[in-house]
């Protein structure tokens, strides 16, 4: 709302005050991310405790206060001086973390776990089509990347099949979702994620419960792993992948958004609101879930596969159902259909555990408190979906 | 002249209850038809029958010279059918375009390719739609047509159905399929919605529109021709002065009959 009132005094605003407020959004984006870079290397629990304090203060303040509103109004106005200043920003980070293994090793699962979220957005917060078999669809392309990583197919290949794997996979599951609604449709997705992983354990080309390995990514003839310095500087072999990570979300993220904002976008939310109207006007439900389903598992496999070939190898316990509640939990946290949330969530799920030694032992106690306070608190997430708002590409077109 | 829509015999079964029982119904085009009936009497279930909702147990829907009798909902819709609801449905968290786009988008480009990377089209396309939007809502309320880009959720209930009107005329339909248009609006209102419907129908002479309602003052400013349902069958047709004196409307309404 605050965002919709801004609007009209941002189209009289003249062109100083526009570039102003692109300050105003560059540099809280930047902070921000200079925050979140720095409790990715700090160790010592004070520094932890106090920068979360931070963020929890920053975030409130932005809530309550009408200065911050309009701050966060301002991001939402200028989204691409968010998503520049963000890449300098990751840019920045990695340059400055650059021989951290256990950092960039962070960094990177955050981003390939925000992308997998980005997919599960397209499903459920988009199609309204429930899956609670992200673990299986991300393990479904680990295990690509372990079988055709070896078989000489150029490894950007590998990911791509990946993804088309997952989605194959898929399509076994869409037939019973689609005749199915709410929890039974999530049920089917359950049961294929428990269905994957036996399967997975009893198959001994796919090396039993024991799994496989999976070679490094390497692109052009470059082996990720081989990788130890970048010109005079010395890196940790995760810094490709913590970059590679995060141009895969950024790849993603620019699929989820330019989706939102078209005519499919609004196929999709009309299918997800409101069949029957959706049906009235010609819209095919089947087809509006199916396309979110595919492309959503699509873009979970190759976040998948990426992510084995870091690890060097997958399970079948990589497809385990605690790990796709966390991917869920991480959309839900973040605010179903914000992809920033996502990212903010991932790293409230991913890091900060492994952050904090004191919480370490009462993780999964926590999740679930946190869960649950936001369902009970906050229910739209830590950054609830901006209503779509089509005016400002209608004036420039 | 064969009319626009041409029902025969259409029967909707329940288990067993039966919400339409044979009913002939005909509309021809630019015609608006007054659908009235005591509560429960089979008007929407019609209107669901109709928009393919429900599957009829017998009988023969002709539209425009296609068979329609039970084809999908995508079918009907994109043949010119078009619809609002007794209750309202409306995206209340989307925006009044969103809203109103939902009814275009059968005549939209949907492609992912052009979602996804042939923006410049998707883009034309969507100018032209704001225009058209503004202009469409702007003859039913200015202040709908300077606030297109507001949460449909933050208007009156009259604006909401004009919204919802909107929706459905902005895919240029054949026929328009109105459930109850006044419920749960005052008199003033409703006269106000009346006004800017008489209004339309003046610029598209060749609209056919069914109009289901409660209100008989409505229903003898707009129809041509008034057709009343109870049981499922229909027990009237003829003009509105005619349905006013006829005794078997009277006994339907008032009770007393069966
Ligand atoms: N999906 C359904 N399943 C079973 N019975 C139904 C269904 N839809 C409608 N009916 C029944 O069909 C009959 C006609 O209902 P309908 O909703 O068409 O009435 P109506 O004329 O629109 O009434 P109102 O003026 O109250 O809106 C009612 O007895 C109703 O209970
Ligand atoms: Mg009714």
């Amino acid at each position: 709302m605050s965002m919709l009132q801004l609007a009209p005094t941002l189209d009289t605003a003249n062109g100083r005050s526009v570039g102003l407020q692109r300050v105003v959004v560059a540099l809280t984006v930047a902070v921000l991310f200079a925050g979140g870079g720095f409790l990715l290397h700090t160790e010592e629990q004070g520094q932890v405790i106090a920068l979360l304090a931070a963020f929890v203060a920053l975030f409130a303040l932005g809530e309550k206060l009408p200065a911050g509103r309009r701050v966060a109004a301002l991001c939402v106005a200028h989204p691409g001086t968010v998503n520049l200043t963000a890449a300098v920003m990751v840019l920045a980070i990695a340059a400055a973390l650059r021989e951290e293994h256990y950092t960039l090793l962070m960094m990177a699962t955050v981003a390939l776990f925000a992308t997998a979220a980005a997919g599960l957005t397209l499903q459920m917060a988009f199609a309204g089509v429930p899956n609670f078999a992200g673990a299986a669809f991300f393990a479904v392309g680990s295990y690509v990347a372990a079988v055709l990583g070896t078989s000489g197919i150029p490894h950007l290949l590998v990911l791509v099949i990946a993804g088309l794997a997952a989605a194959v996979l898929g399509l076994l599951l869409l037939l019973p979702v689609l005749r199915t609604r709410g929890h039974y449709a999530a049920l089917v997705t359950i049961a294929f994620g428990l269905l994957l992983r036996s399967f997975l354990e009893v198959n001994d080309v796919l090396g039993g419960p024991q799994g496989m390995k999976v070679p490094s990514f390497s692109l052009f003839g470059l082996s990720f792993s081989r990788v130890t310095e970048i010109g005079p500087y010395d890196v940790s072999f995760y810094l490709p992948y913590a970059l590679a990570g995060c141009f895969l979300f950024a790849l993603a993220f620019a699929v989820v958004r330019r989706l939102e904002f078209s005519f499919a976008g609004v196929a999709l939310d009309a299918v997800r609101s409101d069949e029957v109207s959706a049906s009235v006007f010609g819209l095919s439900i089947a087809r509006w879930k199916a396309t979110a389903f595919l492309m959503g598992n699509a873009l979970i496999g190759v976040a998948g596969a990426l992510y084995g070939m870091m690890n060097a190898f997958v399970n079948p316990n990589s497809a385990n159902f605690g790990d796709s509640l966390i991917m869920l939990s991480i959309l839900v946290l973040g605010g179903l259909g914000n992809l920033w949330g996502a990212v903010v969530a991932s790293v409230v799920i991913l890091v900060i555990p492994e952050k904090l030694q004191a919480i370490q032992e009462f993780r999964l106690v926590i999740f679930a408190l946190l869960v649950i306070a936001i369902l009970r608190f906050r229910p739209s997430g830590l950054m609830p979906r901006v209503t779509r708002d089509f005016s400002s590409f209608a004036k420039e077109g | 002249m064969s009319a626009l829509l041409a029902c025969n015999g259409l029967t909707m079964r329940f288990g067993g209850l039966t919400a339409l029982d044979g009913v002939d119904i005909a509309v021809g085009k630019g015609e608006t038809v007054g659908l009235v009936g005591p509560n429960g009497s089979g008007k929407t279930t019609f209107f669901n029958v109709l928009t393919g909702l429900y599957k009829p147990s017998s009988g023969a829907v002709r539209f425009a010279e296609a068979d329609l009798f039970a084809r999908s909902p995508q079918e009907i819709g994109r043949a010119g059918v078009a619809r609002t609801f007794q209750r309202s449905r409306l995206m209340l968290d989307q925006t009044v375009f969103d809203n109103i786009a939902v009814g275009a988008l059968g005549r939209l480009d949907l492609g992912l390719m052009t979602a996804l990377v042939r923006r410049s089209r998707f883009r034309r396309q969507l100018s032209a739609l704001v225009e058209q939007a503004t202009a469409l809502t702007r003859r039913f309320n200015p202040q709908i047509a300077a606030n297109l880009f507001r949460p449909a959720g933050s208007f009156t209930m009259i604006d909401r159905r004009r919204i919802e009107i909107c929706r459905a005329l902005i895919g240029a339909p054949r026929l328009l399929l109105l459930d109850e248009p006044s419920a749960g609006m005052t008199h003033e209102e409703t006269r106000q919605l009346m006004d800017d419907l008489l209004a339309f129908r003046e610029e598209m002479p060749d609209l056919a529109i069914v109009l289901v309602e409660h209100e008989m003052d409505v229903i003898r400013r707009i129809s041509d021709r008034c057709i009343v349902l109870n049981f499922g069958k229909k027990i009237f047709e003829g003009p509105f002065d005619a349905l006013i004196a006829d005794r078997e409307v009277q006994t339907a309404y008032l009770g007393g009959g069966e």
